[in-house]
């Protein structure tokens, strides 16, 4: 950090000093007896419970699914025009969620945001959770899963190679990458941890497993400089996936003419929304994992606080997104066009827009509220009215510039069928699942890069100012 | 373990501050002999520099990488859509390139990733690795926990005389415990039997996952769902419906149903007929059409010159009449049409075979037949 700036005699103000991370006294021992005793101990009863009501519905979900694929996705709503409905309205929702994780784990990295730190590891497992479920969509779109591997450009017997000028198969390229990505990044970050709990542990079963995952890691000096030098280079590298990955998936749209789709604004329109709804359910996770795992200490109201600001931003620039988009209708002086927006705030599916407008505009801008900013209630209520909004957002694009395009003789009503229902609701309990499972099995904070930011954690380059000394990346 | 004698891999002394290592690394450095390594729990700033730890090669590694990736993909996707596969969409070149971007920018994040990841723990760090000795030290608790090592390391193993200097050096440098760790016994994955052993894995693993894979393909498409291809709403020719009441799957049609071109004929015999006029025209186009119908139906018989001379084989023993002969070259249009409704002798009804239009077709070639067969001067162009 800036350490010439800060002269050892003159001590900056209460209210100029980086706001504390950790509350109380936390050492890298502590941390230690505090996260990765997690998986040395048997979960509590409410766990359970939570996992026994989310593998209901995944389980609930499962079946919805293996139902279509036996049937057949006439099993769902679908019709002519409406050709894309509640399948891909998932797909680009759960693609969405995953972005906070890599925007965590690598933009604020980057921007050296220390307060990532204690978040960055539930993040980068949601990301990763998201992008499985976000996956599971176009798998059984495409109505025969088990001939999914012809998205593939390999050499076979058809004599037919895929048609890489196709933004649908980009986004097979985008959404595999950004999966490997993540995973890889989130490996890399767990090691030196299943490092630290291969060397605690005393089970029989434990020791061998951890040992095999951290590949006999000895945290040696140079280890630790290789180390770095990987993790920036994949920071940098996931900046670019958290620009694209989302700017691909609104290529699927933005590519074709269908009135509604066909606008410049969609990739930066979908890349903030990603993150925007991202961190609403990285904020609603974050609540329950803080309070039913007693990290108050470790992941403090700041962080929350900070986390919210980032929500408040994000709704202001989908706002303003929504503005270009009507002035884009207007602009273009073309009535299919200008109908298609309309029929966003007054067709039949009218009330989809307005409760877009109303979750992801107007209720986020509570957070201008300190107040709400720090407040359980008001921070869930938020980051539900997001979810939902941003869902919703999706239904409008994809549903209702759809039902009626250029030709009234083709328009054509869109109702979801029970099996809909079910499989969306089947995803939130895959999602749900893996993240309850993930916190009971793995390290939910990391605390070799929470240790490295501890005060003191640091050589204090004879100054003493090993507190305000920054992260191991500074 | 402390036995100095025995072959040494290192010496390693333990601290608990970040800034007690910070302190000891010159002092042991001036006096020890031998590579010095420090073990964390966490990175440590200015460690590198104080261990003279060279840059890291990995930014490079990457950068050729990545390079590679754009490469490859401009190439793969290139030669793919404008050589082997031409495809036109949307009216663009084959060798637009613009469209291939997406697919190069992910392609390189993916090579630059993996060779940033797997290139540092492979390549670079040389993990996997399970046998190294700080890993079955005492230390290695404290070291991914909480407590900072400093150790003196020769790959060949430290001499007795280098493993006391580098203990005394650690002693005198504050180290709170010193551990003497022992030579890494063999990788157990670089032993004859070890390869061996991994080869037979492999080969194990190749064999098995190829037999899943012939019994995946071969059980695959007989499995439902992906058999429901098979099974559609459609009923083949003779099989039996419970539809209708009968149980057939074919049905006659309804009595009185007339089919185009196939208009009930009032005539019983073929003479009867005799005083109906052919409708057609005599064009090129409804020769053609009698030729084909004639060397179709009737020259099999009747010869293809219409003389009563078969392409049949004789045992077939009819005998087929000259359609040249004199008593025929007098028959009336309408008479001919109805011999090929009725049938005559052994001439079975040609009324199911042949529509309406096809019949007068036929009648009007026979005639184009026995008048090339009696040809006068006249009658060349």
């Amino acid at each position: 950090m800036n350490s010439a700036a800060a002269s050892p005699s003159a001590p900056l103000p209460d209210n100029l000093r980086a706001p504390a991370l950790t509350v109380g006294r936390v050492t890298p021992g502590s941390l230690d007896d505090q996260i990765l005793a997690f998986p040395e101990r048997m979960p509590p009863r409410k766990w359970y419970i939570a996992v026994a009501c989310t593998g209901t519905v995944m389980t609930l979900g499962l079946a919805m699914i293996g139902y279509t694929l036996f049937t057949g996705i006439g099993a769902w709503g679908n019709n002519s025009p409406v050709f894309w409905a509640f399948d891909i309205i998932n797909f680009v929702f759960w693609v969405g969620i995953g972005h906070a994780g890599t925007l965590i784990s690598a933009i604020l990295f980057i921007f050296r945001k220390r307060w990532r730190n204690a978040i960055a590891r539930f993040a980068e497992a949601m990301t990763i959770f998201a992008v499985m479920c976000a996956g599971l969509f176009p798998l059984i779109h495409v109505g025969r899963p088990w001939l999914a591997f012809w998205l593939a450009p390999y050499p076979n017997q058809r004599g037919l190679w895929t048609n890489f000028r196709s933004p649908l198969l980009w986004d097979v390229f985008a959404v595999s990458t950004y999966f490997a990505v993540s995973a890889m990044f989130w490996y890399l970050g767990l090691l030196p941890d299943l490092a630290s709990l291969r060397d605690r542990t005393e089970s029989r079963i434990r020791k061998p497993i951890y040992t095999l995952l951290s590949l006999g890691w000895r945290g040696s000096a140079s280890h630790w400089q290789h180390f770095e030098k990987a993790y920036l280079l994949l920071a940098g590298l996931a900046t670019g996936l958290v620009l694209s990955v989302h700017s691909v998936v609104s290529f699927d749209f933005a590519t074709s003419v269908v009135p509604g789709w066909h606008m410049t604004i969609f990739p930066p329109y979908f890349v903030v929304g990603a993150i925007f709804a991202g961190f609403a359910m990285v904020v609603m996770v974050l609540i329950v994992v803080r309070e039913s795992m007693d990290l108050k200490n470790l992941i403090t109201d700041f962080h929350l606080e900070v986390m919210n600001k980032v929500i408040l931003g994000m709704s202001c620039l989908m706002g303003y997104s929504y503005v270009v988009e009507a002035f884009t209708a207007w602009y273009s002086q073309n009535s299919i066009l200008q109908h298609t927006f309309l029929n966003y705030i007054s067709g039949t599916y009218g009330w989809a827009g307005w409760l877009t407008i109303c979750c992801n505009v107007l209720v986020p801008q509570l957070l201008w509220i300190r107040y709400c900013r720090r407040s359980y209630p008001w921070m869930i209520l938020v980051a539900l009215a997001v979810t939902v909004g941003m869902w919703f957002e999706r239904f409008c694009i994809i549903v209702i510039s759809l039902h009626q395009d250029y030709l009234p003789s083709a328009w054509h009503n869109y109702r979801p069928t029970l099996v809909d229902y079910g499989v969306l609701l089947g995803s939130f309990g895959i999602f749900f699942t893996l993240v309850l499972l993930f916190a009971r099995v793995l390290p939910v904070i990391a605390t070799t890069e929470l240790k490295a930011t501890l005060p003191g954690a640091q050589p204090s380059h004879g100054a003493g100012h090993g507190a305000a000394s920054g992260g191991p990346h500074d | 373990m402390t036995d100095l004698n025995a072959g040494s891999f290192a010496v390693l002394g333990l601290f608990d501050s970040p800034d007690a290592l910070m302190a000891a690394i010159p002092r042991v450095r001036a006096r020890a002999l031998g590579r010095l390594e420090a073990y964390t729990p966490y990175p440590v700033h200015g460690l590198d520099e104080a261990l003279g730890l060279r840059r890291s090669p990995l930014g490079g590694m990457v950068l050729v990488m990545g390079v590679l990736g754009v490469v490859a993909a401009l190439v793969f996707q290139g030669w793919l859509s404008a050589v082997d596969y031409p495809l036109v969409t949307g009216g663009k070149a084959p060798s637009s390139w613009q469209a291939f971007v997406p697919i190069m920018f992910e392609i390189m994040v993916l090579f630059a990733t993996f060779t940033a990841g797997l290139g540092m723990l492979l390549l670079l760090n040389r993990l996997p690795y399970f046998g190294h000795p700080v890993l079955q030290s005492r230390a290695i608790r404290g070291i991914t926990r909480d407590r900072f090592a400093l150790a003196v390391e020769a790959d060949g193993g430290l001499d007795p005389a280098a493993a006391a200097s580098a203990r005394s050096a650690l002693e005198a440098a504050g180290a709170l415990d010193i551990e003497v760790l022992p030579e890494p016994a063999a990788g157990p994955l670089f032993t004859a039997e070890g390869i061996q052993r991994t080869l037979a894995a492999i080969v194990a693993a190749c064999v098995g996952a190829g037999m899943l894979m012939y019994w995946a393909v071969k059980l695959m498409p007989v499995l439902p769902p992906m058999s429901h291809i098979l099974e559609q709403p459609r009923l083949n020719p003779q099989a039996p419906s419970t539809f209708f009441r009968d149980g057939h799957g074919m049905q006659l049609p309804v009595p009185g149903t007339v089919a185009r071109g196939f208009l009930p004929f009032p005539a019983r015999t073929p003479e009867a007929a005799a005083g109906m006029v052919n409708p057609l025209p005599v064009t090129r186009a409804v020769l053609a059409r009698g030729r084909s119908e004639y060397q179709v139906r009737c020259a099999v018989c009747h010869g293809a010159l219409g003389d009563g001379v078969p392409t049949l084989t004789a045992a077939y023993g009819a005998k087929p009449a000259n359609l040249l002969a004199p008593a025929n070259l007098a028959l009336s249009d309408g008479r001919i049409y109805g011999t090929i409704v009725l049938g005559k002798n052994a001439m079975p009804s040609y009324a199911a075979d042949l529509a309406e239009d096809d019949r007068w077709a036929v009648v009007h070639y026979v005639r184009a037949l026995q008048r090339a067969q009696h040809a006068k001067d006249e009658d060349l162009p």
